[in-house]
């Protein structure tokens, strides 16, 4: 569903998803909403702003997300609540959905949980019973090694209660970045050209083939998160990763189990970094290529519900540089596959010939209409685009017809344990986006937060390790470690710590653990055992990181005899 | 002075947020951006969208901007050294085309990207790795 219409659902069900530091505008809607008189259902470990203003909050433990999910819909198959005509006319799999389902009482997953039997209940009956129930997701349910299957549990909840298909109902991923969606919308997956036509059918690729002019691979390709294991761990030579053409990217810096990267990215081959700054990718990189950022070229990009929209070049860049584009295509003729494309609409009008989902929304409309979300399949005016998916009960299933999928819960992987007594989970923070190479050299946003950033910590983990709030404290796991320092917040629960990932120093990811959903191969960055040591000599602790810092600034080529303080 | 308003869409999140830029065309220069009326924004917007242009500025505060090729010429290690693009897209070309010949198109693997490139970029990058290349080994950042 379209974001505008998240204020007009009569009942908000936020799961894992904070909108307030992730997607500030978004979580305006959320405020509206609550304005307008909708209900509001939190499932957040944590007690976020959406919490504050919710009529329930479920602080479930970390983890148990596909029991907390199961146990909901147990209670609306017990007490009756299903739309059973929204089921038989639109939905398949339902007895073998209700054979799994049966077991998971809420009584059998409060342990688990830490949620009581009768919050379950009382959530679940709201959600059932509102008429207008929307579910917005986020990070918290995609970023564990079990993850498809909670998605699929919440849309379990939304057929089986039949809010999907109408404005204002749904289930909403929020999804991250400006441009996630768009990337995906174009076929920088490795299992789906442009548009989500799968590189295995053989008509579609066969029409690929044809518009490219060349035959095509019927495999699927690697994720990215797969590729330090095929370039480390791979023992099959046909299947070992030897060249890393990274676009806009720094995985150095984002990616779990840092000390990992580093080590494929020196193994590999040849590493290319095509970007705007240098950072942490570019050290390891045998070439630079340097971009176009933001506001200095022209593009389309889809926001988190589908909408195409233009983001304009406003300024010319100042050094020797070039638009991606332009650059993969001077490597693309180079290689003997000629690309000569004038602009970015040229390259548009074939994006949109190969997709029929995308057909309709010429340059045209989206210069005139501003955004148009897709399907938009026909190019005349009256088709503006689509708000809301599955209208009137038909699904995306070659039947036409939504299908349950249940399955039983999986534990994280490395669970809290005797040397690694606590729970770290890696969040978002308002000021800083991703890798902060963009909002990190933005004067405003820079004296928001800096170095080393902070762990959120129960004040009473807090008092058994002595430490204050601003100490500066050692997070390690089985993986690495890194200094940050101390929050003490009653927002998080006991043995459950949080940090964002953007810090060089403070740095979350040399302790995240590469452990992946089986079908996303998303990894597992809300679970991973750690500890927090106490420093004692604090002196030496603010000196380190400030040499630090200083010592990697100037390995991004900041000039340091400038005098220029961090 | 040539000062221009300019609509433009937010690089940040995911929410696609509206921006109207003022942008003196004359000094190459953005002077403000404030909210513009767009279906997801609706007129507000965040920190991020109201300030998050400065880095346009190259103000050296932790990165500096990328703004020539640059190749480590002593291999792995050896310092970066600033190259006219020419050399950058042969020399990136031709080891690619080894990498290909002697491992098979398999062995490379290439990225989109979700930040600020743009649909276009993706589109063109996934046809070069799908063509030029022959592999479907490209992916984004989408799960981090």
């Amino acid at each position: 569903m379209g974001v505008h219409e998240i204020e007009d659902a009569a009942l908000l069900f936020v799961f894992g998803y904070h909108g307030a530091e992730s997607h500030p505008i978004v979580a305006r809607r959320i405020v509206r909403a609550k304005q307008k008189g909708a209900k509001i259902i939190c499932v957040d470990p944590r007690r976020i702003e959406t919490a504050r203003i919710a009529d329930m909050h479920l602080q479930l433990k970390g983890g148990s997300n596909l029991l907390l999910v199961n146990a909901l819909a147990n209670v609306i198959l017990e007490e009756g609540l299903c739309d059973y005509d929204f089921i038989e006319k639109h939905a398949n799999g339902f007895d073998e959905f209700k054979e799994v389902i049966k077991k998971y009482t809420p009584e059998s997953v409060t342990a688990q949980t830490r949620v009581e039997a009768a919050d379950i209940r009382k959530a679940a009956r709201m959600y059932a019973l509102s008429g207008r129930s929307m579910i917005l997701y986020g990070m918290g349910v995609c970023q564990f090694g079990q993850a498809v299957d909670v998605v699929k549990g919440l849309a379990n909840l939304a057929i089986m209660t039949g809010n999907f298909g109408r404005p204002s109902v749904g289930i909403g991923p929020v999804r991250g970045q400006n441009n996630v969606q768009g990337a995906c919308d174009m076929g920088a997956l490795p299992n789906v050209y442009p548009g989500y036509q799968s590189v295995t059918v053989p008509e579609v690729r066969a029409k690929f083939e044809k518009a490219w002019g060349v035959k095509l691979s019927d495999q699927p390709g690697f994720t990215l998160t797969m590729v330090p294991h095929q370039v480390l761990h791979e023992t099959d030579p046909k299947k070992q990763v030897h060249a890393y053409y990274i676009m806009g990217e720094d995985p150095a810096q984002s990616d779990p189990d840092l000390a990992e990267v580093r080590e494929a990215l020196e193994k590999c081959d040849f590493v290319v970094l095509q970007d705007i700054y240098m950072n942490k990718t570019g050290q390891y990189a045998d070439v630079i290529l340097p971009a176009t950022g933001w506001c200095e070229h022209d593009a389309v990009y889809s926001c988190c519900d589908r909408g195409f929209q233009k983001a304009r070049k406003l300024v010319e860049p100042s050094g020797d540089v070039k638009t991606d584009w332009e650059i993969i295509s001077l490597v693309s003729t180079a290689m003997g596959y000629p690309m000569s494309y004038k602009n970015t609409v040229e390259i548009w009008n074939e994006v949109i010939e190969l997709c029929p989902g995308f057909a309709g929304a010429t340059d045209e409309k989206i210069e005139k209409n501003v955004c148009v979300q897709w399907p938009c399949r026909s190019k005349e005016d009256h088709d503006k685009g689509t708000s809301f998916l599955h209208k009137d009960g038909k699904f995306a299933h070659p039947d036409g017809r939504a299908k349950f999928f249940a399955t039983d819960w999986r534990p994280p992987l490395e669970l809290e344990n005797e040397l690694y007594p606590l729970t770290l989970s890696t969040v978002r923070e308002v000021g800083h986006y991703s890798v902060r190479t963009m909002t990190g050299n933005c004067r405003t946003l820079r004296n928001l937060e800096d170095e080393p950033g902070w762990i959120q910590m129960n004040p009473a983990d807090c008092e058994v390790l002595g430490l204050a709030e601003g100490e500066l404290v050692k997070v390690l796991s089985k993986r690495g470690y890194c200094i940050t320092r101390c929050l003490p917040t009653g927002r998080v629960a006991k043995g459950a710590v949080y940090m964002t990932y953007q810090w060089w120093i403070g740095a979350c990811n040399e302790l995240t653990i590469g452990n992946f959903d089986p079908i996303s191969k998303t990894p597992e960055y809300k679970y991973c055992a750690c500890k927090v040591e106490k420093i004692e000599d604090q002196a030496w602790a603010e000196k380190h990181v400030r040499e630090e810092y200083e010592l990697i600034r100037g390995r991004m080529g900041i000039d340091m005899k400038e005098g220029r303080a961090a | 002075m040539t000062i221009k308003q300019i609509q433009s869409t937010c690089a940040y999140c995911g929410a696609g947020c509206q921006i109207m830029f003022t942008v003196d065309i004359e000094k190459n220069k953005i002077l403000e951006a404030v909210p513009a009326r767009g279906r997801t924004n609706d007129g507000a917007l965040c920190l991020k969208g109201h300030y998050g242009w400065d880095y346009l500025n190259d103000p050296q505060i932790l990165t500096k901007r990328l703004v020539k090729p640059m190749i480590r010429k002593g291999g792995k290690g050896s310092p970066l050294e600033e190259v006219e693009w020419p050399e950058a897209i042969a020399h990136v070309a031709g080891r690619l085309s080894e990498i290909k010949a002697k491992y098979g198109p398999d062995a490379i693997m290439g990225t989109g990207s979700a930040r600020g490139s743009g649909n276009e970029a993706n589109y063109v990058m996934q046809k070069f790795i799908r063509s030029a290349v022959g592999t479907n080994n490209v992916d984004h950042c989408a799960r981090i």
